[in-house]
């Protein structure tokens, strides 16, 4: 490997100049980067002049590539003071690349170098450089993979071929790389938006996404995260990820984003018509419970009419009746209003308790729940974020499950408590015939039901499972004859409304 | 003697207005909340009727008359709901039981004390015992005079709602009265059963017509008493069923419809059968709003 020649980019220290050829280099001066392509020797580390950088470097980084003919190259952008202390220290312990290494990695780098960094892939050659000790044959072949990729890039159009949008920014919050099919779904009309801050490209939603990301990509990251967004009639899923070097240090954000609004309506679908079919049996089973009170107060009413002495403890018993029984329809329609009321995604705090509460007082009025004993153990302060009527979606399915497993007779229970990574989980045990094995993998399939026809949707679990999944919760099952335990696991609402305190500031 | 009524239902409200109302009837009333309560009471007191709720914690109404007739065969059973009969006509035909009352809104005593009375008396033939007014009486002695018996019934009655259906349904219940009832053909060979067909006194038909402030009502009534109970319910419940894709299981019968669509169309649907001797179908529609609820079922053989 020959590094002997190093080029000295705007850079007029006769002292440096002669240091380097003291220890064996040679050093080439030119006045700026363009003229880098007149240089017709191969080279292998480029010193440059902080001040020599203008706003097109990356492009400048490529023809620099293609200058150094495919030999590996180090780049040091740095000021006159860096430049001779490091190059001094390094000289006098023969380690140029490792004092090229020593610097980037000791966060010399400006934010100009971050930034090449990405771009020029540094790093990599900053690599390729140390294995060329040890094998120059895969040196070449890396850098000559890297050089086909960049053509084919260019030939094939990788970019702009996916459906789907992409987004680097880079650790100086400048856009690095978006394609086409990005600028579309986020519609952005300016064409080159490449080395532009994000802020100033992104809509508003996106873009606090991106910093929100951005502020923690450093620290604990998983290996991604996805946000759905709504944005004009389109829903957006992004999911960012957070790009890496070889090292595995992070170099910026990659965002994918897909158009998810097709899928989204199909599921708001099943949302409705879940809900309208619930609605359904809710009100086939309103009518019926109806008709008891209705019948006892159009009889006692029916008997005071026709009665010609009316004795005070008659005429309290009889309208005592009337009142009860009228109180008691009212409370069967109460609970219909309830489950209508909610707009879809009216999202906000709940106390847990509340929601299992209201889920109760729809369905306990039931007849098959006359002979079910319902035991609720809450634990206190348990609160979740969301829209209320998907809750008591969830468990009003789970519910109404179990109350049929019992076939009308058993023990209901409902627990609630704190879990761990701030969730609450939410068991819902009945004494009932159990899951049996046929059905236990496809019960949250969407349209299994065991139920006879016209009594079941085959909706109610996949619904929940659906619910439960986009709150970032979980739901599973045990069973055998005589136990059976749903448990829904779903973040804290108290999480949820300190992240919002965060945000905001 | 008073007859002694066992009246079981989970709401005590209800058992309470209901006894108050039979009591009134001039009937012993004893109650019980649930099946094994029932079954206690029936252990101790002799009764001549039980009737029992069908929805209630643990033993259903059902199984509370299967053990109950076990253990006292002769014991007179009805049930009463207030669900959906046509839900139940499946049990109903399992358990042999021909009588469900509904609860209605408003309640409807009148038909409460006429089951309960039936029942008990099994005094159940004439359109007089269920329309409060003149009734009108005219035999059918061939088969051509149906089509202008029908006529002038329901061109008699201006008030009688929902007219077609009426008429449709009355056609297929003389029609049938006249073929399968006096004549005793086989309904499954409608096509081989002669166009016109003459009935000697012993098989005529009689239909009745009459109307009150409630109701309009048509009886029809052989002199042969071949339909039985289990028959009815056979087809009601077979007409009722829907297969696997919600298709009606009777849809392709040839026949057993008729009972089926004119139980549905017509607000009572009265089967009165003394074996060998009579059956009686009576019809009863009622004025626009009255009794809203379920159809009882209401099938009395003896």
């Amino acid at each position: 490997m020959n590094i002997a020649n190093i080029l000295l980019v705007s850079i007029d220290l006769p002292q440096l100049s002669s240091q380097l050829e003291e220890h064996g280099y040679n050093p080439l001066v030119v006045a700026d980067i363009p003229s880098i392509i007149d240089i017709d020797v191969p080279f292998a580390v480029v010193l440059i002049h902080q001040n020599a950088i203008g706003e097109a470097l990356a492009e400048d980084m490529e023809r620099l590539y293609f200058v150094s003919k495919g030999a590996p190259i180090g780049v040091l952008i740095s000021d006159h003071t860096h430049l001779s202390d490091g190059l001094t220290r390094a000289l006098d312990q023969g380690t140029l690349e490792r004092v090229y290494l020593h610097e980037v990695e000791s966060g010399l780098a400006t934010s100009r170098i971050d930034r090449m960094y990405l771009g020029a892939g540094l790093d990599t050659i900053a690599r390729a450089y140390q294995q060329a000790e040890d094998d120059k044959e895969l040196l070449s072949k890396e850098i000559s993979l890297r050089n086909r990729l960049h053509e084919h890039e260019r030939e094939l159009n990788i970019m702009g071929s996916i459906t789907s949008g992409l987004v680097v920014v880079d650790m100086t919050d400048k856009i690095f790389l978006m394609n086409e099919y990005a600028r579309r779904l986020l519609r952005i009309a300016k064409n080159d938006v490449v080395g532009l801050a994000f802020r100033e490209v992104l809509p508003d939603k996106v873009s606090r996404l991106a910093e929100n990301a951005l502020k923690r990509i450093s620290g604990e990251w998983k290996h991604h995260e996805i946000k759905k967004i709504t944005f004009d009639e389109t829903v957006l899923e992004i999911a960012a990820y957070r790009m890496n070097d070889y090292e595995h240090r992070p170099v910026g954000l990659l965002m994918l984003i897909n158009d998810i609004t097709e899928q989204e309506n199909t599921t708001v679908q099943l949302y409705r018509s879940e809900k309208l079919a619930t609605l359904g049996t809710m009100l086939s089973g309103m009518a019926h419970e109806l008709r008891n009170p209705l019948s006892i107060i159009s009889a006692r009413s029916q008997m005071a009419l026709r009665k010609a002495d009316w004795d005070k403890a008659w005429a309290a018993k009889t309208f005592e009746s009337i009142d009860g029984q009228v109180n008691r329809c009212a409370g069967i329609l109460n609970s219909l209003l309830e489950y209508t009321r909610y707009k879809a995604t009216q999202q906000a705090l709940h106390k847990l308790g509340d929601i299992l509460d209201e889920t109760l007082t729809h369905v306990e009025y039931q007849s098959i729940f006359d002979a079910i004993t319902v035991e609720k153990d809450y634990q206190n302060g348990l609160v979740v974020f969301g829209d209320r009527s998907r809750f008591v979606q969830i468990f009003l399915n789970i519910i109404l499950n179990a109350a049929d497993a019992m076939a009308g007779k058993g023990v209901l229970k409902i627990s609630a408590r704190a879990d761990k990574d701030s969730k609450v989980l939410v068991e819902i045990h009945d004494t009932g015939s159990g899951v049996d094995a046929a059905a236990k993998d496809r019960i949250f399939d969407p349209f299994f039901t065991t139920k006879d026809p016209g009594k079941g949707t085959g909706l109610g679990l996949a619904v929940a499972y659906k619910i439960i999944q986009d709150s970032g919760g979980e739901i599973w099952f045990t069973s055998e004859p005589g136990s059976t335990s749903f448990f829904v696991r779903l973040p804290s609402g108290k999480r949820k409304v300190y992240e919002g305190k965060t945000a905001s500031g | 003697m008073k007859e002694k009524l066992l009246l079981v239902d989970d709401e005590a409200d209800f058992l309470d207005v209901l006894s108050e109302f039979l009591g009134g009837e001039g009937y012993q009333c004893v109650t019980a909340r649930d099946g094994k309560e029932a079954l206690e009471v029936l252990a101790k007191t002799p009764i001549d009727l039980l009737l029992s709720d069908i929805n209630m914690p643990g033993m259903k109404g059902f199984e509370l008359i299967k053990e109950a007739r076990r253990l006292y065969p002769a014991l007179k059973c009805a049930l009463i709901t207030a669900y959906d009969v046509r839900d139940y006509l499946f049990m109903a035909k399992n358990y042999n039981i021909g009588n469900i009352i509904t609860k209605t809104t408003p309640f409807n005593f009148e038909e409460v004390r006429l089951l309960v009375r039936n029942i008990l008396t099994e005094d159940v033939f004439g359109l007089d015992r269920y329309v409060h007014g003149g009734v009108k009486s005219i035999q059918v002695r061939n088969t051509n005079e149906i089509e202008g018996v029908i006529q002038n019934i329901v061109g008699g009655m201006p008030d009688l709602r929902h007219k077609r259906k009426f008429r449709q349904a009355l056609n297929e219940i003389i029609v049938n009265a006249v073929y399968y009832g006096a004549k005793r053909e086989r309904g499954d060979r409608k096509d081989s059963w002669p166009q016109e067909v003459t009935l000697t006194p012993e098989e005529e038909i009689v239909v009745q017509w009459g109307a009150d402030d409630e109701k309009a009502g048509v009886a029809v009534r052989d002199q042969k008493g071949v339909l039985t109970k289990e028959e009815v319910l056979y087809w009601l419940e077979r007409n009722a069923s829907k297969d696997e894709e919600g298709i009606s299981i009777g849809l392709l019968d040839e026949h057993g419809k008729g009972l089926f669509i004119s139980r549905e169309t017509i607000d009572r649907f009265i089967v009165n059968i003394k074996r060998g001797n009579t059956t009686e179908i009576v019809m009863l529609n009622y004025k626009e709003g009255l009794y809203d609820g379920y159809r009882p079922l209401w099938i009395q053989e003896f």
